[in-house]
């Protein structure tokens, strides 16, 4: 039957391939169990499992296990040195130690995870461009810097990682992508359920490998600013890891933490080491330096002046106002108090010669002084010059010479120079441009120029033919060049009649004119004189007072009519003068005063206004125009002290007051009052004629009082001046 | 002159509510003061600091300026500061009249 031998011959044919295939199976089990044996035999004994894996890795075209494990354990080393800064390295630390030590017997997933974490260091540059786009990132990693890292934190970090994977077509790209899905998605898929207790248990740990990663190599890097050469066995670590993820974390741990405090406390630490270097010898070696002394010459001036500022600029307008009623009182006033100028040391017991403002400075006064009895060792002349637009109390400029200075003037067109007129006769130059208040340069005591003392002083001409005039004592009046001060270029004597030298006491030229000028003598006789000319010297007599002359003031307002050939004179007669160069006799003389008037001075903005202060401590101002007979305005300085000069500030808005114990008070004068109306000066003309009148009345009584009454002649012509 | 230097220490120290005058020379060490030491030697060195910052800012606005002077105003004090190529001035007051 050929079916019965068919069918048993493929039985046969069966049995044959059943035996053939268990002769192949055992052959095949043999040959496997004898690779295992040599591979064993070939692995040393320490580390034969991890050979075991590294073997079945390499098979597989994945890096050696041991590599890593070598770069995780000694970045596990490290961790304990983070502890004590980081919080998170204690709780973080076993983690990943368990992670590390269950990796090799763990399944398949875990190994790649491993493989991943290292394959992942190959992230191109251009990663941080998605760091710093993803803000949940940036804020993360900062709290994880912090200390404050939280698992959250640890994943948003890997998330962040995990967008860039598609990148790369990594096998273990599977589970990777799986870690975010999950949370960003809120649904788990199905198939991952095999992974899903690897994730839950991981939940912390691969993130936590990751932060603590970046972490010591943070720290490490921010220690140690070479991370090659201080940590070569992280060689493979740090080649691996992206390059802009490292400095992106850094400067913070760097800038905050030790550096700073480090270089303050060194700092901190140097300064007394350095404050003791200076010994007193040498404090006073850098104080008698001229760079010292330049210094704090500038810098003391401009701190005064700042600390004289009172201006409050916290100013607050919503707050309550306080009451101002005195502001409104002084407003009415027309001579109002607004300073006084006192230096304990340089003014004190006194007293002021003369006063001069600075044509370059209007705010700049100088003050000269008189010699102080109660300080023999001082300088006897002290010239300081104030500023009155800065409200420091303290003088601007402090000049000394060794005689007292009788008088000082600026030198009109050299604003750093101030000259002085002293009792010696000397005529002192002082510079404020250099460290030194004495002065630059001196007069000869000789023949040649002044043996008595300098009362008056003054700069004449124009910039470029400029002379100082200075007139002593015994009448001789000295012509100077302030480029050469050793001998005078003209010398005058002043003499009245019978050729007895005039006592020139006071000085004044009439406005705008440098050869005729006008002197008061101690005699009480006026003079007026010319300095060039056939008939240089005394030209004219004006005789009326009858005591020591003690101010001359000519008339300087500029205006339609011309007054500069009047001119007042003030006496220790108690009397104050008014004259015309025309005549010989005053054409008024008030006598308002109770005490030896001591200076006159005109108003410098209005044609009829003089202020003339007392021994009495009175300052008086006369508005010719309004009154006559009784000053305009009066006010007693403080405590009545003797006022020896009177000077106005070239605005005529304020009147300068010098007295004996060396304080200079500086009134306001009503702007109402100082400002002269445009019919001021036809109305001075009015008056003079009035005062003229008036004049020619008293003298034609006094004839009549010798005869009889007169008061019905006098009284028609005292009603109705002729105009 | 030392006496001139007293005198001009004297004199800023006068004024109505100075609470203290310092002269401290670049490298922050004080040369003179009206002060106690620890305050002396605290104010040298942070207000040397302060005034070397404050020139550079100043100057690397503008390299041609330079810094003249300083004001730090603060609720207690005002700190008035003087600097120069050598010396600084430091003068505490109290702004409150």
């Amino acid at each position: 039957m050929m079916s019965d031998r068919k069918a048993e011959l493929e039985r046969k044919k069966a049995k044959l391939q059943a035996i053939r295939e268990e002769k192949e199976r055992r052959r095949k089990e043999k040959e496997q169990k004898d690779v295992e044996e040599a591979t064993v035999r070939a692995a040393g004994a320490d580390k034969d499992h991890r050979k075991d894996l590294d073997a079945m890795l390499s098979s597989l075209g994945v890096a050696p296990v041991s590599d890593v494990l070598s770069s995780l354990s000694s970045m596990n080393s490290l961790t304990p040195e983070q502890s004590a800064n980081a919080t998170p390295d204690a709780s973080l630390q076993p983690s990943s130690i368990n992670s590390v030590q269950s990796i090799p017997g763990r399944r398949k997933a875990p190994r790649d995870l491993t493989a991943v974490s290292v394959a992942h260091t190959d992230i191109p540059p251009k990663e941080p461009v998605v760091y710093s786009k993803q803000t949940q990132t940036a804020q993360t990693t900062h709290t994880s810097h912090d200390g404050l890292s939280t698992s959250s934190s640890a994943y948003s970090i890997f998330s962040s990682c995990s967008t860039t994977t598609p990148t790369h077509s990594c096998s273990a790209g599977y589970f990777e992508t799986d870690w975010w899905r999950p949370r960003k998605g809120g649904s788990a898929p199905n198939y991952l359920s095999h992974a899903f207790g690897y994730y839950d248990e991981y939940n912390l740990n691969p993130g936590l490998e990751w932060e603590d990663e970046f972490t010591v190599l943070t720290f490490d890097d921010g220690q140690a600013e070479d991370e090659e050469s201080s940590l070569p066995h992280m060689d493979g670590f740090q080649s691996k890891l992206p390059p802009g993820i490292l400095p992106h974390g850094l400067p913070q741990v760097k800038e905050v933490q030790p550096a700073v405090t480090q270089v303050e406390q060194e700092k901190e630490k140097e300064k007394p080491k350095e404050v003791r270097e200076l010994s007193e010898e040498e404090k006073l070696m850098t104080i008698l330096s001229e760079e010292f002394q330049r210094f704090l010459d500038r810098s003391s001036r401009v701190v005064e002046r700042a600390l004289g500022e009172s201006v409050d600029i916290y100013t607050d307008y919503t707050g309550i106002i306080d009451g101002e009623d005195g502001i409104d009182e002084k407003s009415h006033q027309r001579l109002s108090l607004n300073r006084s100028f006192f230096c304990d040391r340089w003014s004190r017991n006194r007293c002021i010669t003369s006063l001069d403002w600075s044509p370059q400075f209007p705010e700049l006064l100088a003050a000269s002084y008189k010699n102080n009895d109660d300080t023999p060792n001082d300088p006897d002349g002290v010239c300081l010059i104030w500023n009155t637009k800065f409200k420091k109390t303290t003088p601007e400029y402090i000049f000394h010479c060794q005689s007292s200075v009788m008088a000082t003037t600026f030198a009109r067109f050299h604003p750093n120079l101030i000259l002085g007129g002293t009792y010696s006769g000397q005529i002192v130059l002082w510079d404020n441009r250099v460290q030194k208040r004495t002065p630059i340069q001196r007069t000869p005591l000789s023949a040649s120029a002044h043996t008595h003392p300098v009362y008056c002083l003054s700069v004449v001409g124009t910039q470029n033919a400029h002379n100082l005039i200075s007139i002593s004592t015994d009448g001789k009046l000295c012509s100077w060049n302030l480029d050469m001060l050793s001998h005078p270029q003209e010398t005058l004597e002043l003499q009245a009649r019978q050729s007895k030298p005039v006592a020139v006491t006071s000085l004044a030229f009439p406005s705008g004119d440098v050869n005729n000028f006008i002197v008061g003598s101690e005699d009480g006789t006026v003079y007026s004189a010319c300095r060039h000319g056939t008939k240089a010297g005394v030209t004219e007599t004006y005789e009326g007072h009858l005591g020591p002359v003690t101010g001359v003031s000519a008339h300087a307002v500029q205006g339609g009519i011309d007054f500069s050939h009047l001119f007042l004179t003030s006496s220790i007669d108690w009397t104050i003068k008014l004259w015309s160069l025309k005549e010989n006799k005053p054409l008024y003389s008030f006598e308002h005063n109770g005490d030896y008037v001591y200076d006159v001075a005109w108003s410098p903005t209005h044609p009829a206004l003089f202020a003339a202060v007392d021994g009495s401590g009175r300052l008086d101002l006369w508005n010719l125009n309004q009154d006559t007979e009784v000053p305009a305005a009066s006010v007693i300085v403080d405590g009545c002290p003797a006022l020896n000069t009177v000077s106005w500030t070239p605005s005529g808005l304020h009147v300068t007051v010098g007295d004996d114990t060396g304080k200079i008070w500086v009134y306001d004068v009503a702007e109402n009052f100082a400002h002269p109306r445009i019919d001021e000066w036809n109305n001075f003309l009015y008056t003079q004629q009035d005062l003229k009148n008036n004049k020619a009345d008293e003298e034609l009584d006094k004839l009549n009082l010798s005869s009889g009454p007169s008061s019905l002649i006098s009284m028609p012509s005292l009603s109705g001046p002729i105009r | 002159m030392a006496q001139e230097v007293e005198e001009t220490m004297k004199r800023i120290q006068s004024h109505k509510g100075v609470v203290g005058t310092i002269v401290v020379n670049s490298e922050g060490i004080p040369i003179k003061s009206t002060l106690d030491n620890t305050t002396t030697i605290q104010y040298a060195g942070l207000i040397s600091q302060l005034s070397d910052k404050a020139r550079s800012v100043v100057r690397d606005l503008d390299p041609t300026n330079d810094l003249t002077f300083l004001r730090i105003r603060s609720k207690k004090h005002e700190v008035m500061v003087a600097p120069d190529k050598e010396f600084i001035l430091i003068v505490v007051q109290n702004p409150v009249d």
